[in-house]
């Protein structure tokens, strides 16, 4: 699919051992942190705008798919080649341009990592807030496609609250700044629509982001519970108090188990769930709210709370959190997870919905999520060499999935649509929704070159199973 | 030109509205689409008006889901009237526009107008979840939902935050809304810039200062009682009523225009001001309002030198003439390409307010 003249123009643009297209080597960009793979045509791996915009060119001339590629840490296919041509690589756009301690901005080429941009930000006593479990790995550039969250998302707010501009590529291989200066712009938001794109519409050069001062004090509980609905409500009750701490997290039996196993943090292994709570602020804010979020858990049956009083202590449960994932690799080599959203006050029953799924398919799953945000990660553990259990893992997903759907709740929370979640998109988008959306992508990509067979539904590739569930009320009439 | 007098529709739902605007368009009849009218003088002349579509008869509270803290109202409904609503569970949205009361939720999501609480809760671009849009071909079209993390498909919400209704009529919208701070106090201080720049930088930053032309400062701080009450002690400045906000929020003189800068620049940039004017400023978040008493010339010379700066320099309010000689939006996006196109791909007839807005 990408004839052998277009590899020597590619060759010509970012150097000969930039293009990669032995068989072996192509196989390492099938996937990225989802089941779905796809082999590229070819890897190419930029090193700066101009390469980027140049392959771009080139592809558009010969209608070659292009997919930006990070980390490859997504989670819903994203940057996975389906219909092969291009994966284009950019992390070795890997430098902090510019950290500004005054303006607490920093400029970023695309393929700096999430944590490392936080580590250089701490010297002038500043952070980047949104925080992906997989930040020691994830780029800034595929955070921004994706619009990404993490924990401590519930108070900061998701990547776009914080991306302030964009050096964008649009498909006719043009570059542009969209927004990134003055705090109002004139005109069309095209930086907001950007965000979250995840590569259909741009491929992303560099981001200017916010940063926030690193809070002189924070507070870290964690929390047993006697079942996921119990820590449930307590969830609720916290935030109903008028309280939003800066990070919420629930952890089920399952998870608690492996994560203590591996990391031996003192997580309570006897408790149906636990709570992960932390505030900041100042140290008088901090210890106020920490002394009102321990008794509503305490009222609502929270048990053996126990708050980190040293740095390394906090820094243990917070490795235990965002290390959940592989921990549970202890359990099964494989994992599958939807991020589904619910309102919070439909945490309890959405997650015993998931508990029966897994009971009625014979799939253990283990629950670790952004309570708070009422944003679920149900993880359905299994062994990939059963071939026979893929489809069953597929078809738990899709009916947890539909569960969120009905009880009001939006299909992605963080990870995006991709490949994987783009046939459930009429669940809860109208046709002349969707097509207001392909509008979009028609004005920033016409021919369909960038990252094609993404978000929206494509039925020769992908059925939905379900029409509905039965025993759960619809609910989400959205207006 | 506007050569007769526009029709005025009142659409009693959002449907209703839609096939309102489907028919205008249908006949290729200018739509100018009407909330509270505070920001009427925003954007340049019309070229054309047919048709004045008011948002007034949407004036429902669809859904305000205590527990989850989030809400979904009609477009036409007031700021004032959704605030009395929430305050019943403790809640707010976090938006104090200028030229208030009687700004009406789709208003303020098509202008893009804030106020002092941006500083801490950013704008409504921020907490906005949902919206519901009729297009020009009588499409309802709904994008987000009634969740506080949503990345399902394009974020278009972003496409129609302060695009000046150019694209579509906002019909509803969903926000993530707020608990009333439990502590809420204001103080101030007539110490200008620098008393400002020392209290925006100490640990707890407040929730929204404001500086004016005559050196006084307005800050609130909201939170913890102990927090609160520490900062105010650290900061010694002098207690205010909290009434100074309400009447902070009536600003609106007759001629006005509002600047951004990035933050850091805009001390330098109010100095560029002709000597003697009057102004307002969030030096926390790069914005300030000036009240023009001088004349056209001085607007576009301020202009280009926030322009320089990397800013931008927008009139929310002036005389025709006046309006007419420096022009609402100043200099041109680089993309107004791409801008353009999709305006193209929403309204391609330009029956939405045309000349009004940047495209």
């Amino acid at each position: 699919m990408v004839p052998d003249s277009v590899r020597a123009e590619l060759r010509g643009i970012v150097g000969r051992e930039a293009v990669i297209d032995a068989p072996n080597d192509l196989r390492i960009f099938e996937r990225d942190g989802s089941i779905e793979g796809a082999i590229p045509d070819a890897v190419v791996l930029a090193s700066s705008t101009e390469q980027v915009a140049g392959v771009i060119r080139v592809a558009a001339r010969n209608r070659i798919p292009v997919v930006p590629r990070g980390a490859g840490t997504g989670l819903s296919g994203g940057a996975v080649t389906i219909r092969g041509g291009i994966a284009l690589q950019m992390t070795r756009m890997r430098r902090i341009l510019d950290i500004d301690p005054v303006a607490q901005t920093a400029i970023v080429e695309p393929g700096v990592v999430n944590q490392e941009l936080s580590l250089v930000a701490a010297q002038h006593g500043l952070f980047y807030a949104p925080d992906p479990s997989s930040q020691k790995a994830c780029t800034l550039g595929g955070n921004a496609a994706e619009n990404s969250g993490g924990p401590h998302c519930l108070y900061y707010g998701v990547t776009t609250n914080h991306v302030l501009g964009m050096e964008v590529v649009l498909a006719d291989g043009s570059v542009h700044w969209v927004s990134g200066d003055a705090p109002d712009r004139v005109g069309l938001d095209l930086c907001g629509v950007l965000v979250g794109s995840e590569g259909t519409l741009c491929a992303i050069t560099k981001v200017k982001v916010r940063l926030l001062r690193i809070p002189p004090s924070i507070a870290t509980m964690l929390a047993a519970f006697p079942s996921i609905e119990t820590a449930s409500q307590a969830v609720s009750a916290v935030i109903g108090h008028g309280i939003v701490p800066a990070a919420l997290e629930m952890m089920d039996n399952v998870t608690v188990g492996a994560v203590e196993a591996h990391y031996h943090a003192g997580y309570p292994t006897d408790a149906g769930a636990v709570l992960l709570v932390e505030v900041d602020g100042i140290a008088e804010s901090t210890r106020e709210l920490m002394a009102s979020i321990g008794r509503i858990l305490s009222e609502n049956q929270g048990y053996a709370m126990r708050e980190a009083q040293t740095p390394a202590e906090r820094e243990l449960l917070w490795a235990g959190r965002k290390g959940a994932i592989g921990a549970l690799g202890r359990i099964k080599p494989n994992y599958y997870l939807h991020d589904g959203v619910v309102p919070r006050s439909r945490l309890p029953q959405v997650l015993s919905a998931v508990g029966e799924i897994g009971v009625h398919y014979k799939l253990p799953v283990a629950n670790v999520f952004h309570a708070g945000d009422g944003n679920l990660h149900p993880n359905i553990l299994f062994d990939m060499r059963d071939k026979e259990v893929l489809p069953q893992v597929e078809a738990a997903g899709e009916e947890m999935l539909r569960a969120v759907v009905e009880l009001g709740g939006a299909l992605s929370g963080e990870h995006g649509i991709g490949l994987e979640k783009s046939a459930f998109m009429p669940w809860t988008y109208t046709e002349d929704d969707l097509d207001a959306m392909h509008r979009v992508k028609d004005v920033f990509d016409g021919d369909g070159i960038l990252n094609p067979g993404k978000i929206f539904p494509d039925p020769s590739r992908k059925a939905v199973h379900l029409a509905g569930r039965t025993g759960l009320a619809v609910e989400a009439k959205w207006w | 030109m506007v050569v007769t007098t526009p029709a005025v529709e009142k659409p009693a739902s959002p449907e209703e509205l839609a096939q309102r605007l489907k028919e205008a368009a249908g006949q290729k009849l200018a739509v100018a689409p009407v909330g509270g009218g505070r920001a009427s003088g925003m954007g340049d002349a019309l070229q054309r008006c047919d048709v004045l579509l008011h948002t007034s008869k949407l004036d429902r509270v669809i859904e305000h889901s205590q527990s989850d803290m989030v809400v979904s109202v009609e477009a036409g409904i007031t700021l004032e009237a959704l605030q009395q609503e929430l305050a019943k569970a403790g809640q707010f949205l976090p938006v104090d526009p200028f030229n208030s009361p009687g700004h009406t939720i789709g208003g303020l999501l098509a202008t893009g107008w804030t106020g002092p609480l941006r500083l801490r809760y950013g704008s409504p671009r921020d907490f906005l979840i949902g919206i519901r849009v009729a297009l020009p071909d009588g499409k309802l079209v709904t994008a987000g939902g009634r969740v506080v993390k949503n990345v399902s498909g394009y974020d278009m919400m972003k496409l129609h935050y302060g695009a000046l209704g150019s694209l579509g009529v906002i019909v509803a919208a969903s926000f993530k809304v707020f608990p009333i701070p439990m502590h809420d106090v204001t103080v101030t201080s007539a110490g200008g810039w620098n008393a400002a720049t020392h209290a925006l930088s100490a640990p707890v930053a407040p929730s929204a200062l404001e500086l004016d032309s005559k050196g006084r400062v307005l800050a609130r701080y909201t939170g913890s009682r102990d927090a609160v009450g520490r900062v105010i002690d650290e900061l010694g400045w002098k207690a205010a009523d909290p009434s100074v906000w309400d009447a902070h929020a009536r600003s609106a003189p007759e001629t006005w225009a509002r600047i951004a800068v990035p933050r850091e620049e805009l001390r330098r940039a109010l100095q560029a001001l002709p000597s003697g004017a009057e102004w307002w400023a969030s030096p926390g978040v790069g914005v300030a309002h000036w009240a023009v008493e001088s004349g056209p010339q001085s607007v576009i010379d301020m202009r280009s030198r926030v322009e320089a700066a990397g800013g931008t320099l927008v009139m929310l309010h002036a005389p025709d003439d006046f309006m007419r000689e420096v022009g609402a939006w100043g200099k041109p996006p680089s993309t107004l390409g791409i801008q353009r196109r999709l305006k193209h791909a929403f309204d391609p007839e330009e029956v939405l307010n045309p000349g009004r807005f940047v495209v």
